[in-house]
């Protein structure tokens, strides 16, 4: 039976309403002690061979015959109005083969405009033209000799500049735009009736991604049919955005993503450079490559909005009375903004909270999502402030988040969870760390110049997946099975989980699924982003592997004429009582025939919250002189349902954990104010962490499947680690020195001027 | 990259009569590949140097000091237990140095020659005082990684640790010319940019530098590096520092104290050396040593931590030569 | 044709001969194509990634003569004579070198894109040091960024085919 359900799906802040199709019925949960033989295995990567040899082909690696490569040229200014373009000098460099710009471009929608070229660019960045030719050199010099006037505008880049009165007015209705907000019971009568408050400003840098392979695209029109390649957590969103863009049927486009460099967030969809590629195409014929360079990456490719976060935490009769979070958020130009109230409102049982989000928008690049985007920054302010209040208080920090722990219901939203094992989360974090070791003004170093101390820090996210998203299953003659989905493998490692997760239903060995994903001639999987893949795609594959296996036990029923529910399927045999017959020697009786299943992801359970909860502890040690901070250990604790790849899961987690420390202590965008450029759009200035600023990591997972969410009782991961690591880290410091530095990235900077101000102070 | 024409010379001879204005060496070409990539150097010409093997790798002669060939690898000087024995303070400083791939690539005169890494500087857009502009765009921009010492027109920092370290053992380079040699002190090769000399060193377009050389009576001092860096590995230094003295007796004698990060040049800390000369290193004599370091640093808006760090540095890299 | 000694060559196309994973290789380059772009885009080996073009990564690491460089701050001119191996030519008769294996086994990648960088790393160190430390291996991929953060499993693998190659 098929039928049509609503669902909500939500992408970068916007909820919308999606239709989605269902069929059959869906299968019982795999409880939490039933026998599994590939599920929750350690299984090594299905493409391991692949990535190790060189074989693996990226976006960037694609070559084609006759191949023509494409450059943009980008603003210089943080905003101009572009007054002219003339391209008659590039037009006569030889191998110049076609120059796009505001002035002849054809009309493409992209993000709410009309043109990827504006009359008005706004961040330096922006894009202004666009060069093919035949190589890659040829382009980047005809960028060079391409004329633009500009009428310089003024401008501002800086978040705290944009709020300030008199600044330049970017916007018709102001630079500072309410978001979101959540009121429940009176904070402010709360704050009052308090007899401490914490109140105190936070604030984040913005991070840039810097995803290995940068943002790219390769096109080729052929016939009536365009295909694209792309380096994209999204296939299918590329090809919705190319279908508005160019007014072309979506049936016309196909876009394929085999492997790709890393995305966490910011290749959510079509991109300018994809536009580009594909005008070039279309006009000139051949296949154009259009691979963004580091530089352009770090201008115009997204980032984690810089933050300014203002907190009050009231105390009262033991308790957070009320709670105030106020922030605002550097979007660039991005339309939206990512959040960071959010946990705020539902990590724990405050009373009387009022959040409220700010966009400000900046003559800067658009932001993109960012790996737990806002609940990074977010849950940096609310677990800092929440441990000046348990200093102020004189309170375990444990103890007053355990004491505030949300049992039950969402608070926010009264819908019950699904699951929730964050207590646990703590108890196996604290002994890990050695919580009770822990002293207030933390322990002596291994100099006397410097301390030691522990922090901890609490994390809530999404990651419930929910429909649309299907899948297929075709069982060759030999027994083995190819599975298709929609979805990407952005190194997270789901071609491997959905291997296993199709070879458990089908009793085969992993390495007998071959999976084929990243197409969107495949059938549609969402966007592998919000960590919600797993939860979205498994379940649906797991009912494309058991249709394919009802099938099979009908067609070997029919062919070994044994009663089907005599049958079962175990490790490539079909199993009759007391026989056992080779699935390949059955499949060969009906050679021509190929056996589809399909699964489709069934909805969510109504009125229910499915989260993903977890805690992370860091030890540190402090030079008190020189403000270096030397992470020693991080143990990280998550409760995200069913593990289905043990080995994978960990790598998410130490992953997420790095990435976090790179926010925590070294990575910042710097502007320079005065011109609006980017100072950090390379990797020498801008720090990602080296293997050297690795601690030692300790993961720890609850493993207990979800009693509600999906067949499989799992929940996403991709996102949780990173999101607690920067607060329990600058608990950690705090602890430590005494001082708290407010400030994300910790630098030795910011480090010493907190200890300058509390000596001051003192 | 602007193409360019290239030449391989077999001698330094040779080398000196292909070099010019238009004409400039390379070497490893770490730094130069990577200046030319950002448009900030546009030669016409190349000329490697990569055939001068005669200038690659280093000899001790009793008497005579230590010789170190301006090609050699820096990861030679880092890995050689060799050299270890009689220079430590080199590959400390190097183990600490760019990566392992940059240290494999790039040469001892490449490193000492390289220009600095002012985000300014570095981006073609900023017609910046240094590239022959008329300002400086870091005094009103962002300042964390520049000079608090020794500046003029100019505030970038000077990115080499080996050169710090090696001034501190009192080092000379040989530079070869079309027209003959000299032997100058490392300490000036370099020098602060000001007035018509926008550039941080003083080797002509026509030189090549073909050895490092360190007098044996230097080579009985003992040394410490130590390194403030914004992440664990691979950043130039936020301030480096070089110490090098003879302790005898627990009294210290011809001290050197060389900082690297702090200035446009490896900046040699004098005043400080002369406090110490003679004296005991107990900690009050290297508080004063240290803070006489700092003395006359003009922190800009953004660097005052590098005076903070530097003053720590500086007093525990003179208390380990007396505790070592 | 090597340049020769005295005069200079380019900037228009020359040939340039090396060997590339065993085999003899000429290419028509001029003088400042990189080694890089001449492996991805000449000779097709796409292995080693561009990711930053300016040595401050270690995606493009390749070996040569032995010695692991960033090949994209290294002139395909200045390799005249020499020998460059590639992430490609690291298997042997279909058999995995050790280090790859560990790879696979240590769960040492993600996204994958910066594993050929940082395998070509460890198979140097391999080469000169047969039996290296943790210290070593760590040392050895200083140079080589994981944005996915695969690091502590990074070193674990280069420790094991360490002990591997060590006791075949």
């Amino acid at each position: 039976m098929t039928r049509v359900i609503r669902t909500r799906v939500e992408f970068e802040g916007n909820i919308s309403e999606e239709l989605a199709v269902i069929q059959g019925s869906d299968l019982t949960r795999w409880g939490p002690g039933h026998e599994l033989s590939s599920v929750g295995k350690p299984v090594a990567r299905a493409d391991g061979a692949a990535r190790v040899t060189g074989g693996a082909k990226y976006t960037q690696d694609l070559f084609l015959p006759g191949m023509l490569h494409a450059r943009i040229l980008r603003s210089p200014y943080p905003r101009a109005r572009v007054r002219r373009v003339d391209a008659s000098r590039a037009l006569r460099l030889p191998g110049v083969r076609a120059v796009l710009h505001r002035f002849n471009a054809p009309r493409a929608a992209f993000r709410g405009e009309e043109t990827i070229f504006r009359e008005e660019v706004r961040f330096v960045g922006d894009e202004v033209a666009a060069v093919a030719a035949e190589t890659a050199e040829i382009a980047a010099e005809a960028l060079r000799l391409i004329e633009v006037e500009y009428e310089v505008l003024p401008f501002v880049v800086d978040l705290e500049e944009a709020i300030r009165e008199g600044a330049p007015r970017l916007e018709e209705k102001g630079n500072v735009s309410e978001s979101g907000t959540h009121k429940r019971g009176d904070s402010a009568k709360a704050l009052k009736e308090s007899k401490i408050v914490v109140d105190a400003a936070y604030r984040t840098s913005t991070q840039l991604h810097n995803s290995l392979e940068t943002h790219g695209a390769v096109a080729s029109w052929d016939g009536d049919r365009l295909t694209v390649w792309e380096s994209t957590q999204h296939v299918f969103g590329v090809r919705q955005g190319l279908h508005l863009a160019l007014r072309i049927p979506m049936t016309k486009i196909r876009v394929v993503c085999d492997f790709m460099g890393g995305g966490f967030g910011s290749k959510g969809g079509v991109g300018k450079y994809t536009i580009v590629a594909a005008l070039f195409t279309r006009q000139l014929g051949a296949p154009v490559r259009c691979v963004l360079s580091r530089e352009e990456e770090n201008l115009a490719a997204g980032n984690r909005s810089a933050t300014l976060q203002h907190l009050r935490l009231g105390w009262k009769d033991g308790r957070v009375h009320g709670a105030e979070h106020h922030s605002w958020s550097n979007s660039g130009q991005g339309r939206w903004v990512a959040d960071p109230t959010g946990p705020t409102d539902t990590l724990y049982d405050f009373t009387n909270v009022t959040s409220k989000s700010y966009r400000v928008v900046t003559n800067t690049g658009a932001l993109a999502s960012f790996r737990a985007p806002g609940y990074v920054e977010g849950t940096f302010a609310l677990e800092s402030a929440l441990d000046e209040l348990a200093q102020r208080v004189a309170i375990d920090p444990l103890t007053l988040r355990t004491r505030h722990l949300v049992t039950g219901k969402d608070p926010k939203t009264g819908m019950r969870y699904s699951f929730k094992r964050l207590a646990e989360c703590y108890e196996i974090g604290a002994r890990e760390i050695g919580w009770d070791k822990r002293k207030d003004g933390g322990v002596r170093g291994s100099t006397p110049q410097r301390r030691r101390g522990i922090g901890m820090a609490s994390q809530i996210w999404g990651g419930g997946g929910g429909p649309p998203a299907y899948a297929t299953v075709h069982i060759n003659p030999d027994g083995t099975a190819l599975l298709r989905t929609g979805t990407q493998d952005i190194g997270t490692g789901t071609r491997t989980v959905m291997a296993q997760i199709c070879a458990e239903e089908l009793r085969l060995d992993v390495d007998a699924v071959r999976v084929e994903l990243g197409d969107t001639d495949g059938p549609y999987g969402p966007i592998s982003a919000g960590s919600l893949t797993l939860a979205s795609v498994g379940p649906a594959v797991r009912l494309a592997a058991a249709d394919a296996r009802t099938q099979l036990v009908a067609l070997a029923a029919g062919i070994l004429e044994v009663p089907a529910k005599e049958l079962r399927l175990e490790r490539g045999q079909v199993i009759s009582s007391g026989a056992k017959t080779p699935l390949r020697e059955v499949l060969k009786q009906v050679e021509n025939f190929t056996v589809i299943g399909k699964g489709s992801r069934f909805p969510n359970p109504q009125e229910t919250a499915l989260k993903t909860f977890g805690a992370h502890f860091v030890s540190v040690e402090v030079d008190l002189r020189t403000g270096e901070i030397i992470p020693l250990h991080v143990v990280a604790v998550h409760d995200v349902g069913r593990i289905v790849n043990p080995r994978t899961a960990a790598s998410q987690v130490e992953g997420g954990v790095i990435q976090a420390l790179g926010f925590a202590l070294t990575e910042e965008r710097v502007l320079d104010l005065p011109t609006g450029r980017v100072l950090t759009a390379d990797l020498e200035s801008y720090k990602v962490p080296t293997v050297r600023d690795v601690p030692r990591i300790t993961v720890r997972f609850v493993d207990q499947p979800d009693r509600v969410a999906n067949n499989l009782g799992a929940k996403g991961l991709g996102e949780p680690p990173i999101i607690p690591t920067a607060a329990a880290l600058a608990n950690a410091v705090a602890n430590a020195t005494g001082v708290r530095v407010r400030t994300a990235p910790l630098t030795p900077a910011r480090v010493l001027e907190a200890i300058a101000l509390a000596s001051a102070q003192r | 990259m602007k193409p360019f024409g290239y030449a391989r010379p077999r001698s330094v001879a040779e080398a000196t009569r292909l070099l010019g204005d238009d004409a400039v060496a390379i070497a490893g070409g770490t730094d130069q590949l990577g200046l030319m990539k950002s448009g900030i150097a546009v030669p016409e010409r190349l000329v490697s140097l990569s055939g001068l093997t005669d200038l690659d790798g280093w000899t001790r002669e009793r008497g005579k000091g230590l010789r170190i060939g301006a090609l050699t690898p820096l990861t030679d000087l880092e890995t050689s237990a060799g050299f270890a024995r009689i220079l430590p303070v080199v590959p400390q400083a190097l183990a600490l140095a760019a990566t392992p791939q940059l240290r494999t690539m790039g040469t001892v005169g490449g490193n000492l020659l390289q220009k600095t890494r002012c985000w300014y500087y570095r981006d073609e857009a900023f017609p910046c005082w240094l590239k022959g502009g008329t300002r400086c765009f870091a005094l009103e921009g962002d300042n964390r990684h520049h000079a608090v010492l020794g500046a003029e027109e100019c505030v970038s920092a000077s990115p080499s640790d080996l050169a710090p370290a090696l001034i501190a053992y009192d080092a000379s380079v040989e530079l070869r010319g079309a027209r003959g040699g000299r032997t100058i002190a490392l300490a000036d090769l370099y020098q602060a940019p000001h007035g018509a000399k926008r550039a941080e060193h003083t080797i002509r377009a026509t030189e090549v530098l073909t050895a490092v050389r360190i007098p044996e009576a230097a080579l009985a001092r003992r040394a410490t590096f130590l390194k403030a860096m914004d992440r664990k590995a691979w950043s130039f230094a936020v301030v480096s520092v070089s110490v090098a003295a003879r302790v005898r007796d627990g009294k210290a004698r011809d001290v050197r104290i060389v900082l690297g990060g702090v200035a446009p040049i490896p900046w040699r800390a004098r005043s400080a050396e002369t406090i110490l000369e003679g004296r005991a290193l107990d900690d009050a004599t290297c508080r004063a040593a240290a803070d006489g370091a700092f003395a006359d640093a003009e922190p800009l808006k953004d660097n005052g931590h590098k005076v903070t760090i530097g003053r720590e540095l500086v007093r525990r890299a003179l208390r380990s030569l007396a505790d070592a | 044709m090597a340049p020769k000694a005295s005069s200079f060559v380019g900037p228009g196309a020359l040939d340039v001969s090396f060997e590339v994973n065993g085999h003899p290789a000429t290419v028509h380059i001029p003088p400042h194509r990189t080694l890089l772009d001449t492996l991805r885009e000449t000779l097709g080996l796409t292995g080693a990634k561009k990711v930053c073009d300016e040595g401050t990564c270690g995606a493009c690491t390749v070996l040569v003569d032995g010695k692991a460089v960033y090949s994209c701050m290294t002139l395909a001119i200045a390799c005249e004579g020499r020998s460059v191996e590639t992430v490609e030519g690291l298997a042997r008769d279909g058999q995995l070198h050790p280090v790859q294996q560990a790879f696979i086994d240590h769960d040492a990648f993600q996204c994958g894109f910066c594993t050929p960088g940082q395998l070509m790393s460890i198979a140097a160190l391999l080469r000169s040091n047969g039996a290296p430390s943790e210290e070593d291996v760590t040392r050895a991929v200083t140079g080589n960024l994981c944005r996915c953060g695969a690091y502590p499993n990074i070193v674990a693998a280069g420790v094991a085919a360490a002990r591997k190659a060590g006791r075949a």
